[in-house]
C-alpha cells in the first residue's frame, strides 16, 4: 500500500502563492471577503504564510506553503466522534462531508490550522463550479447535500485525481499530482509514495536536510520542508 | 417524621409572568437558532480561529452545574444525611434539567444539528478514541440515570434510590471529568492541555452546582413562601467554601505548570492580555476571591444574603472559567513556524458578542428555567408548605 | 405476602423471558440497520461525487492569458461549456509548461460579476469621480454607428490627427490591428501604456546595442543574477519564466545560481535571493559604474569581448575609475566599499553572469542612463549574446498583411506632430510618452483632441498623477472606451463597447520578452462570448467597414473577421488545425554570439560611447550635443518635493497579484494580496520600523501619506523589510469604479506621485517623489 506524502522545497518556492489559487480552482473552494478575513472566516485549503525574523538591514521573511499534513498520528482523526475524517489506508487524511456534523473539534485539534469550517450558504454564484458539491440540486440518500455549510473541510492532497489515476493505471507522483504540485511554476512540490525507496520523493528526501512543521506534536505529518 | 412532597400551585401571577417571559425568551432562542441553522455560523461570533462560541461554554457549564448538583443530592440518599431530604429532589430535578439545557447547548455549536443523532452511535459509527464520543455516552447514560434516579424517588424505593444514587455519583463525576478531558487532551492548544483539566472541571462542577443549588433552594423557597432550615443553608456555605479552594488550588497548580516553558506564552497572554479581565475579574475575582472572603468572614458567612452573594458570585464566577478556559485557549494563534507569523495568521482571534449568538444563549437559559418551573408545578418536588416547623427528627422511611 | 411472592416469582420468569426477546429483537434491528447505514455510511462510496460527475462534457482547449503582458501559454478545461480549471501548456518553453497565480484567476475574469452585456451610452453629461454615468444601453449597430459617424466627419474635415487611440493591455493581434487602424484612418496617436512601463530599458539597451526593445535572458545557464530594483519574482516580465526558471537555477543544476538583489525594500525576490543589499533610492547607476571600476581596476573584465566587439572602453574606463570609486559611491548610495567590491568581484568571477534592471531602478529622470550603465555591466563580463547572458529576442513572422491603403487625408493626418512630443527635442528617443497626454490635452497643445477610443487602458489609475488624467478626459468631447467592464477610464466615456475577456477571443500572441527563440502562442474562445461582448479585432474590422476609403479598403483581405485574421497571419508559421490543437509554434533554435550582425550601431559593435544617442541628439538639439552626456553615467535624481518638508521618499511597487488588465475585482487575488504581510483586501504603507517610531507612529494605525500634490490614507505597517527613508506602498488597490471585490478597497498611491520624465526615452518617473507619513 503506498503512503502518500509531500515534500515543498523552501529554496525552490518563490512564494508566489499559484499553489493556494490552484487548490481553490480544483476543488471548489469558496473565496473569502474582507469581513470574512478581518473575523478569521475564509477558506483555505492550502495557505501561505509569512514568518519574518530579524531587524532591518538583516531582516529576513520565509514565505511556507501549508497544505494539509495528512499526518500519520493525526489528532483530528483520534478527536472526530463520528469518524467523518479518519485516515485511509493509502496515508490520506478524508473528509466526509455526510458524516461531519461541524462539531469542530478537529479545529481545535489540529495543530497546523489547516481545517476551515464552513460558515455561510455562499451565494450560488460564489463557488465558480455548479457541478461539484456542494451543490444544492444533489441530494443523496440523506436529505441534505453534504458539502454545505456546517462542515469542516481541509485538502485532500486532491484524492480525486489520485484514484482516478490509479484506476486508469497511471504513475502517481509523476503523471498524476495533486493540483498544487502541478501548477506550482517553480515545481517546488512533488508528492509521491514515502515507502518507495525509488520515487522521487524518497530521493529527495535523502538528499538534503529536511523538516517537519511542529515536529514536537508528535503527529509524524507527511509533509516534508526542504530547508534553503 | 415522614416528609410530604408537592408540587406548587403555580396559578400566581408572579408564576405566570416568569413563565410567560422565560417562554418568550425561549422562542427567540429557538428563532435565533433556526437563523444560525438556516444561514450558517457566520452569524454567530465563531471563527476558523475561534471554532467554539457561547453555546459550547454554556453547555460545559450547565453539564458542570448538573453534575454538581447531582452529586450534591447524594448526600442524602447515599450518605444518608437526612437533612438535606428536603432539598435532594429539587437537585435531582434540577441536575436532569441542566443535563438537558447542556444537550441542547450542544446542538447550538454543531455545524449541522440535524446530524446530531451520530454522536450517540456508539461502536458502531464512531470513533471511541474521541473524548466527545466516549462523552456521548456518558452524556447520554446521565440523562438516563436522573430520569431514573427521580423516578425511583418519587417511588419512594430506598434501596434502588441508594444504589442509583451511589451510580449517579459516580456517573456524574465521570462525566464532567470527561468534559474536562475532552479540552485537557489537546495537544494543540497549549491553555487547554494539561492533565489535571479533568480535576478542575470536576472541582468547578462541584463548586458551581452546589452554588446553584443553595441559591435555587433559598429562592424557590422564599417565593413558594416555605421555610427551610437555615443551618443546612450554612453547612452548604462551608462546603461550598472548601470547595471553592480546592477549585482555586487546582486551577492554580495549572495555570502556575503552565508559566513554565514550553507553555509560558499563551499562559502569559491569558493572565496579562486582552482577556486577563475575564480571568481575573470573572473567573478570580468572583468565583474564588470573594466567595472565600464573605464565607471566612464570621458575620458574612452567617448570614443567608452574605450566602446568597458568595453563591452568585461562585456561578458567575464558574461561568467567566468556562469562558476564560475556551475563549482564550482557541484564539492564541498557532505557532506554526518559529519566528513571527505575519497578517491574520499570526494575530490572536476575537471574539465579538453578536445578537443571534447571545439570544440564543439566554434562549437556553430561558428553556431551563422554563422547565424548571413547570417541573416545579407538575412534580412533586417540594416539601408541603406547614408553616413554621420542619424540624430534622429521623425518619424511618426515605 | 407468600402468594404475592409466588406471583412475583413467576411473572419475574415470565418477565425474563419476554424482556429476553425483546432485548434478541432489539440487538437484530440494531445490527441490521447497522449494516445498512454502514453500506450508505461506507467511506469508499462517496456516491455523491460520482453522481455529479456521470454526464457532462469537458474538452481541454489550448489558448494563451492575458492578465499581464507576458502571455503564457495555457489551456483550459471547461465542462458542460463552463471553463473551469486553468492550467500550463507544456508545450511552451519560455515557462516550461507553467503559469503563474494571476493565469488562474482568468477564471475569475471571465465570470467577473461586473461585466457589462451591451453597448453603453452616457446620459448624464457631467463627468468625475463619483458621478453617476447613468449608463444606457444600446445596440452594437446603434454604437457603432455613432462612433464612426464622429470619426467619419473628422477626416472629411482632414482633422483625422485630432483622434487618440489608448492602447492598454491587448493581445499583438489586437495591437497589430489597432496599429494599422491607425494608420489606415490618419492619426499618429496611437497611445500605449509602455511609457508607463520599462521604455528606459529599451533606451539603456538601445543606447548600447540599437535594439530599442526589452531584454531577453537567457536563464538556462545563468550562474550569477545581479538583480537591481528587479522584482523577478513579483512584477518582471515574462513573470511564469521567472518563476519556473528560479526553480531550475537553484535546485535543478549542479552550480546553484547565486542571485543579489539590490532595492530599497526587501521585495519577495529578495526575502527568497541569497544577498539583500538596501540601496539609497535612485543610485543604482553610482552603484553600477562603481561596480565597472572594481572589475575594470582588478582586471576582472572579458578583454577579449571587449577588444573585439566593444567601442567606447577607454572612455568607459575613464569615467568610471575618476569618479566612481567604492569608497565614493558608498557615501551616495549607503553601501559599504567591501560590500561593492565584494559583489562585483563575485559577477565577474561566476561565469556567466547577468545584471538585471527592474523598474524600481531605471522608472527615474535620469533612467536611461541607468539602464545603459546596468546593460553595460554585462557587456564588461561578456555576457552578451551567449548562453546564460542577455540574448536577443526573435519574433515569430506573422504573415505580411496588404500594403496599407494610405489615402490623402491619412498621409496628412500621419504627418502631424504627436500629442505626446515622441521623437522630438523634449523626448528624443521616445517611442511614446504616455504621462504627457494630460498636459497636451489640457494645453490643447500642439492641438485640441476631437476623440478618443481606449482600448482596455486605464491610464487614469496606472499612471502617476491620476488627479489630471481624470481632467484631462473629463474635457474630451467624445471618449468611447472598449473594455468588458466600466474601468475607471470607462467612467469618462461617452459610449462603451463591451470587448470580450481573452478567454473568449481569437488572435496571436508571443511573450516579449520570451526566452530568446520565437515561440507564438493562439487565442481561440474557450466558450461563446458572455452576453454581448464582442472582440476587438471584430469591432475594428466593423468600424472600418462603416468608414469607407482608405481605412475600409485596408481591412479587405484580412479575413473579415477575427478567427480568418489569426489564421491568415499564422498560417505560414503553422498548419492551422494544428496550431488550434497544439495552441503553441516554436521557432528555430537560439544562436548565440551572432556578433557581426547583432549591433545596430554607427560602429556595428557594442557601444560603451553611445553612437545612436549622440547622432539622435546633434538631429533633435542642434547646438546642445555637447552639454550631453553619451556614457553611462550617474546624475544625482531630482526629487519632487524637499526634503525638509517630504523626508520620506515613495516607493510604489506592484505585488504579483495585481491583474494588470484595468480590473482587481477577484476575490481569489485579493484575499491574498500582500504575501509578505499576510493580509489582502487592502492597502499597506510599509514604513521601517525605526523611522516609524521616530515619527511617533503605532503600528497598524491610519496614516496620511502626503506629497506635494496630493494625499491618501491607509494604514501603517511596520516594517523591517524597508531603507529608513523610503515608504513603499503597494499598487492595484484603490479602484472606485466598479466591482463588489475591489471598490473602495485600499488607496492608490499613484494619485499621490508627481509628473517627472526621463527626457531621452518619455519613461514616467515612479519614485522621485517625496512625501511625508503623519497620523491620520
Amino acid at each position: 500500500m503506498p503512503r502518500w506524502g509531500m515534500v515543498i522545497d523552501l529554496d525552490k518556492c518563490v512564494g508566489c502563492q499559484a499553489c493556494t489559487i490552484a487548490c481553490k480552482t480544483e476543488n471548489n473552494v469558496p473565496h473569502g471577503s474582507p469581513e470574512e478575513q478581518r473575523s478569521r472566516r475564509e477558506i483555505y485549503w492550502n495557505k501561505v504564510i509569512a514568518v519574518t525574523n530579524g531587524k532591518y538591514p538583516h531582516a529576513s521573511t520565509e514565505l511556507i506553503p501549508m497544505p494539509c499534513m495528512h499526518c500519520d498520528h493525526a489528532p483530528c482523526v483520534t478527536v472526530c466522534p463520528v469518524k467523518a475524517t479518519y485516515r485511509r489506508e493509502d496515508g490520506i487524511v478524508m473528509q466526509d462531508y455526510r458524516r461531519c456534523l461541524g462539531c469542530k473539534y478537529c479545529i481545535v485539534a489540529c495543530p497546523y490550522g489547516v481545517r476551515s469550517f464552513n460558515s455561510k450558504e455562499q451565494e450560488e454564484k460564489e463557488y465558480h463550479r455548479q457541478d461539484l458539491p456542494p451543490d444544492r440540486s444533489v441530494w443523496g440518500p440523506w436529505p441534505f447535500p453534504s458539502r454545505t455549510h456546517g462542515v469542516v473541510e481541509k485538502c485532500t492532497f486532491c484524492f480525486h485525481r489520485i484514484d482516478q489515476g490509479i484506476k486508469e493505471g497511471k504513475k502517481i507522483g509523476e503523471e498524476v499530482v495533486p493540483a498544487c504540485v502541478e501548477d506550482c511554476p517553480a515545481k517546488a512540490r512533488s508528492f509521491g509514495d514515502l515507502d518507495d525507496p525509488q520515487s522521487q520523493l524518497s530521493r529527495l528526501l535523502s538528499s538534503r536536510g529536511w523538516v517537519r512543521l511542529r515536529e514536537e506534536m508528535g503527529t509524524k505529518c507527511k509533509v516534508y520542508y526542504l530547508l534553503k | 417524621m415522614n416528609l410530604t412532597f408537592t408540587s406548587i400551585e403555580g396559578k400566581s401571577q408572579g408564576f405566570w409572568i416568569l413563565a410567560v417571559t422565560l417562554g418568550a425568551l425561549s422562542v427567540i432562542g429557538l428563532t435565533c437558532f433556526m437563523v444560525s441553522y438556516i444561514q450558517g455560523h457566520y452569524v454567530l461570533g465563531t471563527s476558523n480561529i475561534i471554532p467554539w462560541g457561547m453555546p459550547i461554554v454554556i453547555t460545559i457549564y450547565l453539564i458542570g452545574l448538573s453534575a454538581g448538583s447531582l452529586i450534591l443530592s447524594s448526600l442524602t440518599y447515599v450518605f444518608g444525611k437526612k437533612e438535606y431530604r428536603s432539598i435532594s429532589r429539587l437537585a435531582v430535578f434540577l441536575a436532569i434539567v441542566l443535563i438537558f439545557g447542556a444537550m441542547i447547548g450542544i446542538s447550538l455549536d454543531l455545524g449541522r444539528p440535524e446530524k446530531g443523532w451520530r454522536l450517540f452511535m456508539f461502536f458502531i459509527m464512531n470513533n471511541m478514541r474521541s473524548m466527545f464520543a466516549i462523552n456521548g455516552i456518558l452524556y447520554g447514560g446521565y440523562f438516563a440515570i436522573g430520569i431514573f434516579y427521580l423516578g425511583f424517588i418519587f417511588a419512594e424505593k430506598s434501596k434502588w434510590t441508594r444504589a442509583l444514587g451511589i451510580l449517579a455519583m459516580c456517573w456524574a463525576s465521570l462525566v464532567h471529568m470527561g468534559t474536562g478531558a475532552i479540552f485537557g487532551f489537546i495537544a494543540a492548544r497549549p491553555i487547554f492541555y494539561s492533565p489535571i483539566k479533568p480535576f478542575e472541571f470536576l472541582a468547578a462542577a462541584m463548586a458551581s452546582g452546589l452554588a446553584l443549588l443553595i441559591i435555587t433552594v433559598v429562592s424557590v423557597f422564599h417565593f413558594t413562601k416555605r421555610k427551610f432550615d437555615r443551618k443546612i443553608i450554612f453547612t452548604l456555605s462551608q462546603m461550598l467554601l472548601v470547595l471553592v479552594i480546592i477549585l482555586s488550588v487546582i486551577v492554580g497548580m495549572d495555570k502556575l505548570t503552565h508559566l513554565y516553558v514550553p507553555h509560558r506564552e499563551p499562559a502569559l497572554w491569558l493572565l496579562s492580555g486582552p482577556f486577563s479581565l475575564v480571568f481575573w475579574g470573572l473567573q478570580v475575582g468572583c468565583g474564588y476571591l470573594l466567595p472565600l472572603l464573605i464565607l471566612i468572614h464570621p458575620r458574612f458567612k452567617k448570614t443567608i444574603k452574605g450566602v446568597m452573594i458568595a453563591s452568585f458570585s461562585v456561578v458567575i464566577g464558574i461561568f467567566g472559567e468556562r469562558f476564560s478556559l475556551i475563549i482564550p485557549g482557541t484564539a492564541y494563534p498557532l505557532p506554526f513556524y518559529p519566528g513571527k507569523i505575519e497578517g491574520f495568521w499570526g494575530a490572536a482571534g476575537s471574539f465579538p458578542f453578536t445578537p443571534v449568538e447571545s439570544l440564543m444563549s439566554i434562549g437556553v437559559f430561558a428553556i431551563m428555567g422554563l422547565f424548571f418551573i413547570l417541573g416545579l408545578k407538575h412534580l412533586e418536588l417540594l416539601p408541603l408548605n406547614e408553616g413554621a416547623e420542619q424540624t430534622p427528627v429521623p425518619a424511618e422511611k426515605g | 405476602m407468600r402468594s404475592g411472592l409466588k406471583g412475583k416469582k413467576q411473572n419475574r420468569l415470565k418477565m425474563n423471558r419476554r424482556t429476553f426477546l425483546k432485548l434478541s429483537v432489539l440487538t437484530g434491528t440494531v445490527m441490521g440497520a447497522d449494516q445498512i447505514i454502514g453500506r450508505f455510511d461506507s467511506p469508499s462510496a462517496l456516491p455523491l461525487q460520482k453522481k455529479t460527475q456521470e454526464s457532462y462534457e469537458e474538452k481541454w482547449i489550448a489558448t494563451s492569458c492575458l492578465n499581464c503582458p507576458a502571455r503564457c501559454a495555457i489551456r483550459v478545461r471547461t465542462v458542460n461549456g463552463k471553463a473551469v480549471k486553468v492550467t500550463g501548456n507544456p508545450l511552451s518553453l519560455v515557462s516550461e509548461g507553467k503559469i503563474c497565480p494571476r493565469a488562474h484567476i482568468g477564471l475569475q475574469v471571465l465570470y467577473d460579476p461586473g461585466r457589462i452585456h451591451s453597448p453603453l451610452k452616457r446620459m448624464n453629461q457631467e463627468k468625475g469621480k463619483g458621478i453617476d454615468p447613468k449608463w444606457v444601453p444600446l445596440s452594437w449597430d446603434q454604437a457603432l454607428d455613432e462612433v464612426t459617424t464622429r470619426l467619419r466627419s473628422i477626416r472629411d474635415r482632414s482633422q483625422s490627427h485630432k483622434v487618440l487611440f489608448f492602447s492598454g493591455l491587448n493581445t499583438m493581434s489586437t495591437e497589430d490591428m489597432i496599429l494599422r487602424f491607425a494608420d489606415a484612418f490618419g492619426t499618429p496617436n496611437l497611445i500605449s501604456g509602455n511609457g508607463l512601463d520599462v521604455e528606459t530599458e529599451k533606451s539603456g539597451n538601445w543606447m548600447a546595442d540599437g535594439h530599442y526593445t526589452e531584454t531577453a535572458y537567457d536563464l538556462d545557464h545563468t550562474n550569477y543574477i545581479l538583480a537591481f530594483g528587479a522584482d523577478m519574482l513579483e512584477s518582471s516580465k515574462p513573470l511564469a519564466r521567472f518563476l519556473r526558471k528560479w526553480g531550475k537555477l537553484r535546485r535543478e543544476k549542479p552550480n546553484r545560481t547565486k542571485v543579489v538583489v539590490i532595492n530599497p525594500r526587501y521585495s519577495v525576490t529578495a526575502a527568497k535571493s541569497d544577498e539583500w543589499i538596501p540601496i539609497h533610492p535612485g543610485t543604482d547607476g553610482a552603484l553600477v559604474l562603481a561596480m565597472g571600476n572594481v572589475i575594470i581596476s582588478e582586471n576582472l573584465y572579458d578583454r577579449d569581448f571587449i577588444n573585439r566587439w566593444t567601442t567606447g572602453f577607454d572612455s568607459y574606463k575613464k569615467l568610471v575609475l575618476s569618479q566612481y570609486s567604492p569608497k565614493d559611491v558608498s557615501k551616495i548610495t549607503g553601501i559599504a566599499p567591501e560590500v561593492i567590491q565584494r559583489i562585483a568581484r563575485e559577477f565577474a568571477q561566476t561565469q556567466p553572469a547577468i545584471a538585471l534592471r527592474g523598474k524600481e531602478s531605471i522608472a527615474w529622470p535620469e533612467g536611461s542612463h541607468t539602464s545603459y550603465a546596468i546593460f553595460c555591466l554585462n557587456a564588461l563580463v561578456g555576457s552578451i549574446d551567449i548562453p546564460g547572458g542577455v540574448i536577443y529576442q526573435e519574433n515569430p513572422r506573422y504573415q505580411e498583411m496588404p500594403l496599407l491603403v494610405e489615402d490623402d487625408m491619412a498621409r496628412r493626418g500621419k504627418g502631424q506632430p504627436t500629442l505626446d512630443f515622441r521623437g522630438t527635442a523634449k523626448f528624443p528617443a521616445a517611442k511614446v510618452v504616455t504621462n504627457q497626454i494630460p498636459e497636451s490635452l489640457l494645453a490643447d497643445v500642439p492641438y485640441p483632441a476631437e476623440v478618443a477610443i481606449g482600448f482596455n487602458s486605464n491610464f487614469n489609475m496606472v499612471a502617476p498623477s491620476t488627479e489630471r488624467w481624470d481632467k484631462a478626459l473629463k474635457k474630451l468631447p467624445f471618449y468611447v472606451h472598449i473594455s468588458p467592464f466600466i474601468s475607471e477610464m470607462a467612467l469618462y466615456a461617452d459610449l462603451v463597447l463591451p470587448s470580450t475577456t481573452y478567454l473568449e477571443e481569437w488572435g496571436y500572441d508571443h511573450s516579449p520578452p520570451g526566452s530568446g527563440f520565437a515561440e507564438m502562442r493562439i487565442k481561440q474562445p474557450v466558450v461563446k462570448p458572455l452576453g454581448g461582448a464582442r472582440s476587438i479585432i471584430d469591432i475594428i474590422f466593423e468600424m472600418s467597414k462603416r468608414l469607407k476609403g482608405g481605412p475600409a479598403q485596408s481591412f479587405v483581405n484580412l479575413g473579415g473577421h477575427s478567427e480568418s485574421f489569426v489564421k491568415f497571419r499564422t498560417e505560414t508559421l503553422m498548419p492551422w488545425k494544428e496550431f488550434l490543437e497544439k495552441g503553441v509554434w516554436l521557432g528555430k533554435d537560439y544562436e548565440y554570439k551572432k556578433y557581426g550582425r547583432i549591433f545596430n550601431t554607427p560602429s556595428k559593435k557594442f557601444e560603451f560611447y553611445s553612437g545612436n544617442l549622440k547622432s539622435l541628439v546633434s538631429k533633435m538639439r542642434k547646438g546642445t550635443e555637447k552639454d550631453f552626456n553619451y556614457l553611462p553615467s550617474y546624475k544625482e535624481a531630482k526629487f519632487l518635493g524637499d526634503k525638509e518638508k517630504y523626508p520620506l521618499v515613495l516607493l510604489p511597487y506592484q505585488p504579483l497579484l495585481v491583474v494588470e488588465n484595468g480590473s482587481q475585482n477577484y476575490p481569489w487575488a485579493q484575499e491574498i494580496f500582500l504575501p509578505m504581510h499576510g493580509i489582502g483586501w487592502d492597502t499597506l504603507v510599509e514604513i521601517n520600523s525605526e523611522t516609524a517610531i521616530t515619527l511617533k507612529l503605532k503600528d497598524g494605525q491610519l496614516v496620511w501619506v502626503e506629497s506635494p500634490f496630493q494625499k491618501i490614507k491607509a494604514k501603517v505597517k511596520f516594517s523591517e523589510g524597508v531603507h529608513p527613508e523610503v515608504v513603499a506602498i503597494p499598487l492595484g488597490q484603490g479602484h472606485y469604479s466598479y466591482g463588489k471585490w475591489q471598490k473602495g478597497m485600499g488607496v492608490n498611491p499613484n494619485e499621490i506621485i508627481g509628473v517627472d520624465y526621463d527626457t531621452i526615452s518619455g519613461q514616467a518617473a515612479f519614485f522621485n517623489t517625496r512625501v511625508k507619513v503623519y497620523k491620520a
